[in-house]
């Protein structure tokens, strides 16, 4: 081979990288919504597929996320992956409409819309991002009136918790999942979570506030931090009775925290408390319950005495009515009534329901 | 092995013989899938699902062929019948710079920074592997495992450090796929043009390729330029495999099943062997890509191809081992 010949080839090698590197345009815009058009949702975030069920769209979903399990009718549709790994020759199978999905990643939207989806990206990190999400939806579903109700009664199921803890101390609360097999760390609810404002919302005050959205801490920061009260949500495989039991157990080695010495460390099994939907209510008075048990619990009950010398407590699920025909799974009674209370080893977590925020 | 006669309207025929059966095969992986699309009644829905299809066999043709070609012309000029981009961490190298890139930069930078950590790492076990002017062909793999455990560690010391979110996609990215997610058609055009042109590249440099398989003093006594010759060979090979492993990730063996497969019918001429590596490299990993999806189809998962590639590849390597690898030693 020539001198000639290895600088030609040189030369192609280069000229294909640059040709190839031209191509590279911004991804169409989805069409506009037809009206006439009959609509079919594809959710791929389970908060969104309670708030369209809540908002009596369900019948319109036609898809969801391997994650959406909640309500019962929405784990009966076809799942087709999640933001991040679809199954997109069944997506199109199912010839969706309209998508929404929750993602801080652009290539989600860009590969439906390359499909002629019309795709939503939503936001809900925030309280305030979850009601704005819901007026979205229904500006997109034409159904503006739905989604404007459910905003209010979101808002007034938030007040009124609000309003019963108002005037209390607020103790500070950590907000934890459990830590991963093998890892010694944990990861808490940061500022400006949506997690966090629940515990604002309860009466409580988040003790981790150095860092923004779910940082990832040491059992020393913990120790540190020293937060009256723990609140770890084990849900999915954790939710397990032997996982729950070393959970307790590794939480118990840290005596100098306040909230392990004073037995106010609760491990719950609420998948719901970290998806930003509807059932934020339903979550924050579940949160306020645990930061104000005398708020929620008349003094000198029986059953309290026992749970306060075992030093872990059980805890009632607190239901505000939000799915119409399933009093079984959201109980209303009263404006905060106490359903039968739960242990906290109670099978609670749906596998493979979702940890943390939403990618 | 005798070495067959080659005609120019051979080679062309054979040429035209390969790319009849890749048109064929890709056919095939655009029919089958996930859906049974042909039951459907709305052509607007078949027609995107064959957009996926159609994008899917090319991504797949052109990384299965830039690894073929790159594990080829590797085994050529090392002298050594293991050696493939996998195995000797070139992927590693690769997949690194492309996770680095993938933290600041955008997707189009990928395919630089993986040619990028590819050439590093062929120089620096070129470098170990050599002791006086020769290559130990165990030295050369070892040296292999050794770069390829460095990169892993870092590469896990890399997805220890970043956001929680992206660990499970270096993760699943690490395991080698071909994904229609967030098609990158312009990715797919580079690797598949730089497959193109080292194809060409590696035919025009065949005859060397057979003399230096010989003996290297012997090629340089015929006038073959061989430090030059790898040089431009470590080169184009780096592009490749650094540009397949930014639209793929790190695919493992294909580059290590197809020079071997092809070796054991054609022979060891490497006029006819640069061309049928580049088509059935393509062919292989299309059909391997098909199997996944059909998987997909069966169980709702889809397998990374590259947990495929790998779980056929290891046998096979071990195979090598114990036959050819021993052939090779007893007659040197």
């Amino acid at each position: 081979m020539g001198r000639g010949a290895f600088f030609a080839m040189l030369g192609i090698f280069l000229a294909a990288g640059l040709a190839a590197g031209c191509g590279d345009g911004a991804p169409p815009a989805g069409p506009a919504p037809e009206a006439g058009k009959p609509l079919r949702i594809l959710s791929l975030t389970p908060n969104i597929t309670e708030i369209l069920f809540a908002m009596g769209l369900g019948d319109k979903v036609v898809g969801r996320s391997t994650y959406c399990n909640y309500p019962p009718e929405a784990a009966a549709l076809p799942a087709v992956g999640d933001t991040l790994k679809m199954n997109l020759e069944k997506i199109i199978a199912l010839h969706p409409t309209l998508a929404f999905v929750v993602t801080k990643r652009p290539d989600t939207a860009r590969t439906l819309e390359g499909l002629g989806i019309r795709t939503v990206t939503l936001r809900s990190d925030k309280m305030e991002e979850l009601l704005a999400s819901i007026e979205t939806i229904g500006r997109e579903t034409g159904t503006p009136e739905a989604a404007r109700a459910l905003v209010d009664r979101l808002r007034s199921g938030l007040d009124a918790i609000r309003r019963r803890v108002a005037g209390r101390p607020r103790p500070t609360v950590l907000f934890a999942f459990p830590m991963t097999v093998g890892l010694p760390q944990m990861m808490v609810a940061g500022r400006g979570t949506f997690v966090d404002e629940l515990l604002s919302v309860a009466g409580g005050v988040n003790a981790f506030l150095d860092a923004a959205d779910w940082p990832t801490v040491t059992p020393q920061r913990v120790i540190a931090l020293a937060p009256e009260i723990v609140i770890v949500n084990a849900t999915g495989e954790d939710a397990a009775p032997d996982r729950i039991e070393a959970i307790r157990r590794a939480w118990a080695n840290w005596a100098s925290v306040p909230a392990v010495s004073s037995g106010r460390v609760t491990i719950l099994t609420d998948p719901y408390l970290t998806i930003p939907g509807p059932r934020v209510g339903l979550a924050a008075a579940r949160l306020a319950e645990i930061i104000h048990p005398e708020v929620f619990r008349p003094a000198g009950s029986e059953q309290r005495g026992d749970e306060k010398k075992a030093g872990w407590y059980a805890h009632a699920a607190v239901g505000v009515g939000i799915f119409p025909g399933h009093p079984g799974t959201c109980p209303a009674k009263g404006a905060l009534g106490l359903p039968p209370a739960t242990s906290v080893v109670a099978p609670g977590g749906g596998r493979g329901a979702r940890k943390g925020p939403q990618p | 092995m005798k070495l067959r006669l080659l005609t120019a309207r051979g080679y062309v025929t054979a040429i035209l013989l390969w790319l009849a059966a890749w048109i064929i095969v890709s056919g095939l992986a655009m029919l089958l899938g996930a859906e049974n699309v042909w039951a459907w009644t709305s052509w607007a829905k078949v027609r995107d699902v064959l957009g996926l299809r159609f994008y899917s066999v090319l991504t797949a043709s052109a990384v299965g062929a830039a690894l073929a070609l790159a594990g080829l012309a590797l085994q050529a000029l090392l002298r050594n019948p293991l050696a493939d981009p996998f195995v000797l961490g070139v992927s590693g190298g690769a997949s690194l710079g492309v996770i680095l890139s993938s933290l600041w930069l955008t997707a189009i930078a990928a395919p630089a920074f993986g040619f990028l950590g590819a050439l590093v790492t062929i120089g620096v076990v070129y470098v170990v592997a050599q002791r006086r002017g020769r290559l130990e062909p165990y030295t050369l793999l070892l040296s292999g495992i050794i770069v390829n455990a460095f990169y892993a560690a870092v590469i896990m010391l890399t997805t220890a450090l970043v956001e929680p979110e992206r660990r499970g996609d270096i993760a699943y990215w690490m395991m080698g796929s071909i994904t229609t997610f967030d098609p990158q058609w312009a990715v797919v055009a580079i690797v598949g043009g730089l497959a193109a042109a080292a194809a060409v590249f590696f035919a025009l440099a065949a005859k060397g390729f057979n003399l230096v398989a010989v003996g290297e003093d012997t090629a340089g006594a015929l006038g073959v330029r061989v430090e030059r010759l790898r040089l431009a060979t470590f080169v184009a090979a780096s592009l490749v495999t650094g540009a397949s492993v930014a639209l793929a990730g790190p695919i493992g063996f294909v580059g290590l099943i197809c020079p071997h497969l092809l070796r054991m019918v054609l022979g060891p001429d490497h006029r006819r062997l640069v061309p049928a590596a580049f088509f059935f490299g393509a062919i292989l990993l299309v059909v391997a890509d098909l199997a996944t999806r059909l998987m997909e189809g069966i169980g709702g998962q889809t397998p990374p191809v590259g947990v495929l590639t790998a779980m056929a590849g290891g046998p096979f390597f071990i195979y090598l081992l114990r036959t050819r690898w021993r052939r090779a030693a007893e007659t040197r």
